[in-house]
């Protein structure tokens, strides 16, 4: 038998209106992982939802589970952190939108993680404040990783070796890996270039524990190719683009 | 054997793409106008055809309007230097309802919304650089709701407009009218201590 009601730390990753007064909330949650509910009456709330279900806020919910539909009802919310600083700067704004899209494309519901959230919640603390691009490229590398879904970027795929004189090394999304410049051959279609030192950050990246990420230093031009080939792995994995990606990227 | 009248299926069928219309109440609203007379419908019929021909964008403010300019930009006793931007024409409404803003509007027809595909260039920002410019705006007032979107939005409106020799000014934030401080989140009630304002 199913609980009557569900409670726990959740995240806000998805909000839309439905109707008059009521709103469609996607949870990222600590404990059931990816949750949707129904907030009867929550735009005219003046009390109960007032400022809580917005976009990155940290919450405490309990929610009632239906036993007809996938679609749960929110019955409470309390504010745990609104992280005002993602709402102050637009390009605060769009790592983390960028964020919240990948965790609401990339997970199922009631496939809880926790590390992916404690993984959310300290990228949204810390890009809150500061260095947004790298936290959120570090951030969607780390969740790639979490999902079983991570770059595979320790040696060519086609020679199994990883030297520093056999550049320039490529990305193919859809092998999922980095080729050597012997191994690519003339038909590199689809593919990104990268440079040693993206590859070698990006690695690193992947070993550091989440709290230790912040100490990483990575150049524009790092910074720019793993983005590049971040957002061709997504589009292939996923089979679609990511909104977000483009005004994040402008920034 | 199709038990509904074709003409009947396709109204229910238009009325079913309507924002929060779902079959059954598609099916009632056909039903109610079936039993009501011919004239009420044709009436109805008429005036959806007259939004689309009779109503048009103000090509000043962006507001629906049967003229352009709109009847707001053109009234000459408002402040054409004062611009309040808003983001759809329910806020315009709301704000005009207030009778406390004397100036013009800016419309940009939503917020900043990556997620769903909106960016700047799909809202009316850069028509509002160019209308301050035109008009020799002296203040903005950035009226956009108090929702992370609508937050994020003002802020890139501040960073657009903060080269500009203009009053820039926003909404202010705190506890509503008639509210229990007790129950008010820490993030309103920041705000409201931080806009304070003496007696």
């Amino acid at each position: 038998m199913s609980p009557s009601f569900l409670q726990t730390t959740a995240i806000v990753v998805k909000v839309v209106d439905y109707g008059e007064s009521d709103k469609i909330v996607t949870f990222f949650t600590e404990t059931f992982g990816k949750i949707t509910g129904i907030a009867k009456g929550a735009k005219r709330s003046k009390k109960r939802f007032v400022n809580k279900l917005e976009f990155f806020t940290l919450l405490e919910i309990t929610v009632i589970p239906s036993r007809r539909s996938s679609l749960c009802l929110i019955d409470q919310a309390n504010l745990l952190n609104t992280f005002p600083g993602l709402r102050e700067h637009y390009h605060r704004y769009t790592g983390a939108m960028l964020m919240c899209e990948m965790i609401d494309q990339w997970t199922r519901e009631y496939d809880s993680d926790v590390e992916l959230f404690s993984l959310l919640a300290s990228t949204l603390e810390k890009i809150s404040t500061c260095r947004v691009k790298e936290n959120v490229i570090f951030f969607l590398i780390k969740m790639l990783d979490i999902l079983g879904f991570g770059l595979q970027l320790d040696h060519c795929i086609v020679c199994d070796k990883f030297e520093t004189n056999a550049l320039p090394y490529s990305f193919s999304p859809a092998r999922n890996g980095i080729i050597c410049g012997k191994c690519r051959g003339q038909n590199d279609i689809g593919m990104t270039r990268l440079s040693i030192s993206s590859i070698k950050t990006m690695q690193m990246s992947r070993t550091l524990p989440i709290d230790k990420l912040s100490r990483l230093k990575i150049s524009s031009q790092s910074l720019q190719e793993a983005a590049d080939i971040l957002r061709l792995y997504c589009r292939f994995q996923l089979q679609r683009d990511i909104n977000s990606w483009k005004q994040f990227e402008l920034k | 054997m199709n038990v509904v009248p074709p003409a009947l299926e396709r109204l229910i069928a238009d009325l079913n793409h309507l924002p929060g219309v779902g079959v059954k109440t598609a099916t009632r609203l056909a039903l109610y106008l079936l039993r009501r007379p011919a004239e009420e419908a044709r009436v109805l019929a008429r005036d959806l055809v007259d939004l689309h021909d009779a109503i048009t964008l103000c090509s000043n403010c962006f507001a629906f309007s049967e003229t352009d300019p709109c009847a707001i930009c053109a009234d000459s006793r408002r402040d054409s230097r004062m611009v309040c931007v808003v983001e759809e024409v329910a806020d315009l409404m709301a704000v005009e309802k207030t009778g406390a803003f004397q100036g013009q509007y800016h419309i940009l027809h939503g917020v900043l919304s990556p997620m769903d595909g909106i960016g700047p260039d799909e809202i009316k920002v850069d028509a509002l650089v160019s209308r301050i410019d035109r008009q020799q705006v002296k203040e903005v007032l950035i009226a956009t709701s108090s929702t992370v979107p609508g937050e994020a939005t003002a802020a890139y409106l501040t960073d657009r407009l903060q080269s500009k020799d203009i009053r820039l000014t926003r909404l202010a934030c705190g506890i509503p009218m008639g509210m229990d401080i007790k129950y008010a989140d820490e993030l309103t009630l920041t705000r409201a201590i931080e806009s304070r304002k003496k007696y």
